[in-house]
């Protein structure tokens, strides 16, 4: 469906080096990132805004790289929705089939599906800036559709919303992409968002692709400090391969005072980073033992934030370390029991583990 | 004194120094000789033509200051920044001098063959329009150019993906979008070539009912001592000029789309 092979361009100094993504028709695909990081450039790069250095971008079979933005027929809906104030909701969501002169019989039927669907009948006739926040967005979002285009380019629109309000738009994009099976590409620095919408997703930090895959698969497995980084990852232990064979090595980490075996390959002296996601800790006691392959750890509990993460300081290995934990539902219950210094024991699953080359 | 009574104390200063002086126009006011002065074949020839020959200069001068400042608004191209620069011209040079240039220009080869063969400048109606036309282009372009810089450019982005071209684009998002700074743009255009006098002067001359509009006539009158004359012509200009600049500033307070 939409196909990006070596794609670099350049908007002053700064590069968007070689990006190669692919997004199968009926997906979505998130690019993430921070900010700065080259998604914004990424993006105008695809619609026709920016010239392309080298690289192309296929859509359908087709190179659409040196195509005029109005012949790439791409849905779009910008940060800011670059909804058009000096027309009604009507005549904004007509705009394409007026700009491309196509005959009611054409559009009529997929006009009232897509108000239906997204409940802005009454809001037809009014001007853009009598609309809420939500409101906007509907409109945005059936007027990017209503070109019948082949993929749709959604900038972080979001953005600006309420929690409750993203939501409620999110499974509305979830709900006009399976009935309509629409290929979506969402650029967002949002991991909620991503998690929620995208079935694969890319990272790019300073305009480096460094990491693609499915979104289960790049959160549990970063493939770089970068992109650990940029999710959040703070359980990250240094650590040195001393052995490898075929798919596996074994690597020793003096932080947590441990030998591990985990899967992939390094070269042995290789320095690495072990890393755990909050949610793969365990907290261990008289109730609930340590199970076989963990690394039991013991320290105090240093901070508690209800709903969001404990912080323990392990003073008795060599360093003091801080292990961040996500208070899940039972967690938080058990947390909420102690006080802060008191003594744990936590249980790091061997299976959970992860590695990042920090070489 | 306090910065915030200081700044409204120069403010109010600036409106008085001005209020003075068109009030100081009383004096030398004569109930008979301004509505003789008014109505008289003389002055109704100079608004008339003043009023032709800034609507024509005006109307000249926004049909080229137009594209020009949606290109300097929208594009990078080489020799921008010269062109931008170049904008200054009209402002930076006396009236006077680029009335001088506009008349050596045609005193050139090529100036007096375009005399010659396609119209006549020199102490003319085109001249008039010519002199204008040069010393307003550049505020012209500039006044338009920030009109197009309020109109967000992803507006036209979103336009062209769904399916419009960059003309269509334009006349469907951009113009609407700029409207009204470009009414307001056009309404100083037109007041200040209405006011235009050292270019005018230069290229069409001073002749009384042949190039006099009202600020030449304003200085023919006050060099043959006809004061009360001269307050007469000015009271034309500043209640022109002021009404001018009144409803510039209520097109740009205008909300684009409530």
């Amino acid at each position: 469906m939409l196909e990006i092979k070596n794609l670099t361009t350049k908007v002053g100094d700064f590069c968007l080096d070689s990006i190669n993504l692919s997004v199968d028709a009926g997906k979505c695909h998130a690019v993430l990132g921070p900010s700065g990081s080259g998604k914004s450039t990424l993006l105008n790069a695809i619609l026709g805004v920016l010239p392309i250095t080298a690289g192309c971008v296929w859509l359908d079979g087709e190179d659409m790289s040196r195509r005029p933005i109005e012949q790439r027929n791409l849905g779009y809906v910008p940060q800011h929705l670059g909804l058009f104030p000096h027309l009604s909701v009507r005549d904004n969501l007509l705009y394409s089939v007026r700009a491309r002169k196509r005959p009611r019989i054409d559009w009529q039927p997929l006009f009232e599906k897509l108000v239906e669907v997204t409940g802005i009948g009454d809001l037809l006739e009014r001007r853009i800036s009598t609309l809420s926040g939500g409101e906007r967005q509907r409109v945005a979002l059936v007027r990017a559709l209503m070109g019948k285009s082949r993929l749709v380019l959604l900038d972080e629109p979001f953005t600006a919303l309420n929690e409750s309000l993203r939501q409620e738009l999110w499974w509305l994009v979830k709900e006009l992409q399976r009935e309509r099976e629409l290929t979506v590409l969402l650029i967002t620095h949002d991991l909620t968002e991503a998690y929620f919408l995208a079935e694969n997703i890319t990272v790019l930090i300073n305009g480096r692709q460094e990491q693609n895959g499915e979104t289960v698969n790049v959160y549990h497995s970063p493939a770089t400090l970068a992109v650990a980084g940029f999710l959040g990852i703070k359980n990250l232990f240094s650590a040195t391969v001393v052995h490898r064979s075929e798919n596996h090595i074994v690597v020793d980490c003096t932080v947590l005072n441990h030998r591990m075996r985990l899967s992939g390959n390094a070269p042995v002296g290789a320095k690495i980073r072990v890393g755990i996601l909050p949610e793969n800790v365990a907290l261990r006691d008289a109730l609930h033992p340590p199970r076989q392959g963990e690394i039991l750890l013991t320290g105090r509990v240093q901070l508690i934030q209800m709903k969001a993460s404990v912080d323990i300081r392990f003073e008795n290995l060599d360093r003091p370390l801080v292990v961040h934990i996500s208070a899940s539902q039972r967690l938080v219950k058990r947390f909420m029991l102690m006080d802060e210094q008191v003594g744990v024991t936590i249980g790091l699953p061997e299976t959970a583990l992860f590695w990042i080359p920090d070489y | 004194m306090s910065l915030k009574r200081a700044s409204i104390t120069a403010a109010l200063t600036v409106l008085t120094l001005y209020a003075l002086l068109i009030v100081s126009l009383g004096w030398f006011l004569d109930g008979t000789i301004l509505r003789d002065t008014l109505f008289s074949e003389r002055t109704l020839f100079a608004a008339q033509l003043s009023l032709t020959a800034a609507t024509v200069a005006t109307g000249l001068a926004i049909l080229l200051a137009v594209p020009a400042a949606y290109g300097l608004s929208r594009y990078d191209f080489r020799g921008k920044a010269a062109a931008e620069t170049v904008l200054e011209f009209p402002i930076i040079v006396s009236p006077a001098a680029l009335g001088a240039i506009i008349l050596i220009f045609f005193n050139n080869p090529l100036g007096e063959w375009v005399q010659n063969h396609i119209m006549q400048f020199v102490f003319t109606f085109a001249g008039i329009v010519l002199a204008q036309f040069v010393t307003v282009l550049g505020l012209s372009v500039r006044m338009l150019k920030a009109a197009f810089d309020e109109v967000p450019v992803e507006l036209e982005t979103v336009a062209r993906t769904l399916g419009a071209t960059p003309r269509h684009v334009f006349f469907t998002v951009t113009l609407p979008q700029a409207k009204n700074g470009m009414i307001a743009a056009l309404i100083l255009t037109w007041a200040k070539a209405l006011g235009e006098f050292g270019a005018t002067m230069m290229v069409a001359g001073t002749m009384a009912m042949r190039t006099e509009t009202i600020p030449i006539a304003i200085f023919m009158r006050l060099s043959s001592a006809d004061i009360e004359g001269t307050v007469a012509m000015i009271l034309i200009l500043v209640f022109i000029g002021l009404a001018a600049l009144y409803t510039a500033r209520r097109v740009l307070e205008r909300k684009t789309y409530a």
